[in-house]
């Protein structure tokens, strides 16, 4: 593998992670206004906001782990980007995704996570912590069913590899989530959790609580942040589009498969009140779980 | 000479001299610790020759040393501790008395771990386990705490019942097989009945599980590793719960593997994975480092366990690997604690408040260690995890992959527990004075930091060894590379692409970051935060610190409903009432006594009677 093709390759999928996600995250503002009948941001608002961000000349600093914590969530977003397959078949944006196995996957997420958690501490702020120990508990509740679906696919395609998943499922022309609906069903139940988003947004709180992890950081450090919010959300999608939707050979494909699956978790979040954390877990562990056992059967059965 | 002998000459015979060394003063003992330690450590990596064998002839028994590349890599998980802790120990155990005592017991325990690793036969092992039980439970009772004389004895309560079924098992060998001899004892076993088997097998899991503090057997392990003097609970935890581990790695797989009982293997792996479990939401809800990363101990061995349980290849692989790895980081993370305790002067987490700019050094060690705890790649904890969960899910073991799965989700809250805890949080004027440890405590610590970070790139430094391991336990063929993991269904990943990614763009996002906020930028202290208006004042402290995790206990309530320890303590309470009962027959008349006599040669006279 050339290295200057991988590096170049990285830059231009990071962009183009960027920019899609920045946008997302645009739009779900614009629905959720019109949904609340309001007349909302424009779409490109956020591109502003981090533009802001870091422009802003004075600079709060809390210490050492404050100072890194937004290095963490981005460098993670940025490797998860990497190694989830972007384009099936195509030599260019191939990136890391030869290292595309799901466990390396989901537990580089925690990366990210403990990093911020990590700043948060140092900040003093007892609301932050709070809001840290709230998302991790939500980490048990999401993450079981998660894995849960996941293995059932793994077994029954027999790999570990997301990469592998998309070959399989663009070769058979086929979408998992019409071969194992369990799985699929299961892996949807829990998305919402895995963005903070819908139900789930206990963690930050969002609209009427000055708290969460986010509520010390400022300037350049809120920009990082947002930045790798959103090219984390779009690996995420990403990864969710490869496992269960047959990945994409274009860009523009793949745009319409994440941003569909976005919409969904968008219109749960308009639906669903916020749930406290330990409702949450137990909602996360009901249902989910359910569907979850019953792609292991499915996987044992046939 | 014979070179195993000469390293049991040199850890008893030094720690006899320790006694006297540290009578003289406490220098002399020190500088002596510290050359029997890299003394024993520098002679086992070195020196020792692997190949040779001693017969020693005694009383119609015949006892063995001899070493193998199963045995010879906790022999250097030792070896590493052994010189670092001797080290730590100097400024930890300042302004302790009866240090000659502690250090002859220490060096005594270290010595009998040697001992079960290079015993050839099965009584030769029994002789240096109770050796190794009895130092460190004398270690357990060295503090005279209030809770020293319970918690020593629950710990030589288990270890007699560990004991007594080892040794109980040890007979039955010698009457069945005619051999005490450990690798005979396994050629012969497949022609032996499957009841055989299976209660040798039973009775000699006990007996390590003890030591591995496999539950139900786990009871004792919370308390003693934090009452133990932290020096020591590093080398508890970190090595000497290994020579449990040791001893199930061989049973599980000499003799139920490849003996064809396999199913009894998967309910090893059920005990593991149970432990693992229950034990982390145990941990998560201490108040109390020590307690925390004594429950945790227990629970990361549990992951070892299901991986010996399994019995592929790569689980097995795995479990050596995370065994090894978890010496490390676990007596890493007690070595922080005796840091902490010693610098603070308390581990309780409603206590403690944000360490982390006093003692940056202990910090750092501390996070590597947690993260290498957690599994986050790209450091040396996830190769281990990642290998696991792999031969689980190729092996078919899906059900017990998923409660794994779950022990190290749980596992990230008591990691950010321990860290916020101790390190982290609003800052307190009462920790105004604590300065960073002495270096002789915290170069240990950041030695065995750096080597986890290093590992966790290029595992195969460690592979190298545990391939060879795994021939003396069946297993051959075993490849590795230095940084590629490769799972049963050939699917790999590259440690070094990942760490350079990540690397990579944290670091260059660093430098940006600095460049552009460094001008600006205004330090803060922990009491100046957004707080909604209301500022705190002086005296405020708002740490978070009480009912950490109240929503996640109250999730799993049931969990947390059942507990091992009442249903130990109830049957006590049986075993003393029954004891109250069969009292009653001393009743301080002599004529009962008479009595007595009287029924017990009448039965006498019956029994000969019918006895021809």
């Amino acid at each position: 593998m050339n290295i200057w093709n991988l590096l170049l390759s990285a830059i231009v999928t990071t962009l183009l992670g960027f920019i899609i996600g920045v946008t997302y995250m645009g739009i779900r503002r614009k629905i959720v206004a019109l949904a609340q009948n309001r007349y909302g941001p424009p779409i490109y608002q956020n591109f502003l906001d981090i533009l802001k961000f870091w422009s802003k000349e004075s600079n709060i600093y809390h210490g050492v782990m404050h100072h890194l914590a937004p290095l963490w969530m981005i460098a993670m977003a940025i490797t998860i980007l990497l190694i989830v397959p972007t384009q099936y078949g195509s030599k260019f944006f191939e990136n890391l995704s030869f290292n595309g196995d799901l466990i390396l996957i989901l537990y580089l997420m925690p990366f990210g996570q403990l990093g911020m958690a990590l700043g948060v501490g140092q900040t003093g702020n007892p609301n932050s912590a709070i809001g840290v120990t709230r998302g991790l508990s939500l980490l048990v509740g999401s993450e079981i069913p998660f894995i849960m679906a996941l293995i059932a696919v793994m077994i029954q395609y027999h790999t570990t590899s997301v990469t592998d998943l998309v070959r399989i499922q663009q070769e058979h022309h086929t979408w998992i989530m019409f071969s194992s609906p369990f799985a699929f069903l299961a892996a949807l139940c829990v998305l919402p959790a895995m963005f903070h988003a819908g139900p789930y947004e206990v963690i930050i709180a969002p609209a009427e609580l000055a708290s969460g992890p986010m509520s010390e950081f400022g300037g350049k450090y809120l920009g990082t942040m947002m930045s790798a919010g959103s090219i984390f959300m779009f690996a995420k999608l990403t990864l969710f589009v490869d496992v269960f939707m047959g990945g994409s050979t274009n860009w523009l494909w793949l745009i319409v498969k994440t941003f569909t699956v976005y919409l969904f978790v968008i219109a749960v979040g308009i639906i669903m009140p916020r749930l406290r954390t330990e409702q949450a877990i137990r909602r996360l562990w009901g249902w989910p779980l359910v569907f979850a056992i019953l792609a292991f059967i499915q996987v044992a059965l046939f | 000479m014979n070179t195993l002998v000469v390293l049991l000459l040199i850890l008893f015979g030094g720690g006899i001299i320790a006694y006297f060394a540290y009578n003289i003063h406490k220098i002399v003992g020190d500088i002596w610790l510290v050359l029997v330690g890299f003394a024993a450590s520098i002679y086992y990596i070195g020196y020792l020759d692997v190949s040779q064998v001693l017969n020693i002839h005694l009383a119609g028994f015949v006892l063995t040393l001899a070493l193998n590349s199963f045995s010879w890599i906790f022999g250097l998980l030792i070896a590493v501790l052994l010189p670092l802790v001797a080290l730590y120990s100097i400024p930890y155990m300042k302004g302790q008395d009866r240090l000659g005592w502690f250090y002859m017991l220490f060096l005594f325990s270290v010595g009998g771990m040697y001992g079960i690793l290079m015993a050839g036969d099965w009584l030769t092992l029994f002789i240096f386990w109770e050796i190794m039980t009895w130092s460190s439970y004398l270690i357990v009772i060295y503090r005279r705490s209030e809770d020293a004389p319970r918690v020593g004895l629950k710990y030589l309560i288990f270890s007699a019942i560990g004991a007594y079924s080892l040794l109980t098992a040890i007979v039955l060998i010698g009457a069945n097989v005619h051999s005490l001899s450990i690798s005979k004892f396994f050629e012969v076993l497949p022609m032996h009945s499957l009841g055989f088997k299976v209660l040798v097998g039973s009775l000699m899991l006990i007996g390590f599980g003890v030591k591995a503090a496999v539950m139900p057997l786990h009871v004792w392990a919370p308390d003693a590793y934090s009452t133990t003097p932290m020096n020591y609970t590093s080398m508890f935890s970190g090595a000497l719960s290994k020579m449990g581990i040791y001893g199930i790695g061989l049973i599980v797989i000499n003799l139920y593997y490849h003996s064809g009982i396999s199913l009894a293997g998967e309910i090893v792996a059920w005990f593991g994975a149970i432990t693992a479990v229950l034990a982390t939401y145990y941990a998560l809800i201490q108040k109390d480092a020590k307690r925390l990363m004594a429950w945790s101990s227990v629970a990361q061995l549990g992951y070892i366990v299901a991986g010996l349980g399994i019995g592929t290849k790569l689980s097995v692989f795995a479990g050596i690997y995370l065994a090894v790895l978890h010496g490390l980081f676990k007596a890493n993370l007690f070595m922080a604690i005796g840091a902490v305790e010693r610098q603070a002067g308390t581990t309780n987490f409603s206590e403690l408040r944000a360490l982390i700019r006093k003692m940056p050094w202990t910090f750092f060690s501390a996070l590597i260690s947690v993260i290498v705890l957690a599994g986050i790649p790209p450091l040396s904890g996830f190769v281990g995890k990642w290998m696991l969960y792999e031969s689980m899910i190729t092996s078919g073991h899906y059900v017990i992959v998923v409660f794994l799965f779950l022990a190290s989700v749980a596992g990230f809250l008591y990691a950010f527990r321990f860290l916020f805890g101790v390190f982290l949080g609003q800052e307190e004027k009462e920790f105004e004075h604590v300065k960073e440890a002495n270096p002789f405590m915290t170069v240990p610590m950041l030695l065995i930091a750096l080597f986890l970070i290093v590992l966790g790139t290029f595992p195969g430094i460690m592979f190298k060894y545990i391939a060879r391991s795994m021939a003396d336990l069946g297993f051959y063929g075993v490849t590795y590379k230095m940084s590629v993991l490769t799972n049963d269904w050939g699917q790999s990943i590259n440690m070094q692409y990942i760490a350079a990614s990540l690397v990579i763009v944290f670091v260059l996002f660093l430098i940006v970051l600095t460049w552009v906020a460094y001008k600006n930028s205004r330090n803060v202290t922990t009491k100046d935060i957004h707080t909604s208006g209301e500022p705190p004042s002086e005296e405020d402290n708002y740490h978070f610190s009480e009912n950490f995790y109240r929503p996640f206990q109250r999730a799993f309530a049931f969990v947390y409903k059942y507990a091992i320890t009442p249903v130990y303590n109830e049957f006590a309470r049986g075993i003393e009432d029954f004891f109250q009962y069969v009292r009653r027959l001393y009743t301080g008349n002599a004529q009962t006594y008479a009595l007595y006599v009287l029924l017990f040669l009448a039965i006498l006279f019956l029994i000969a009677k019918n006895i021809h």
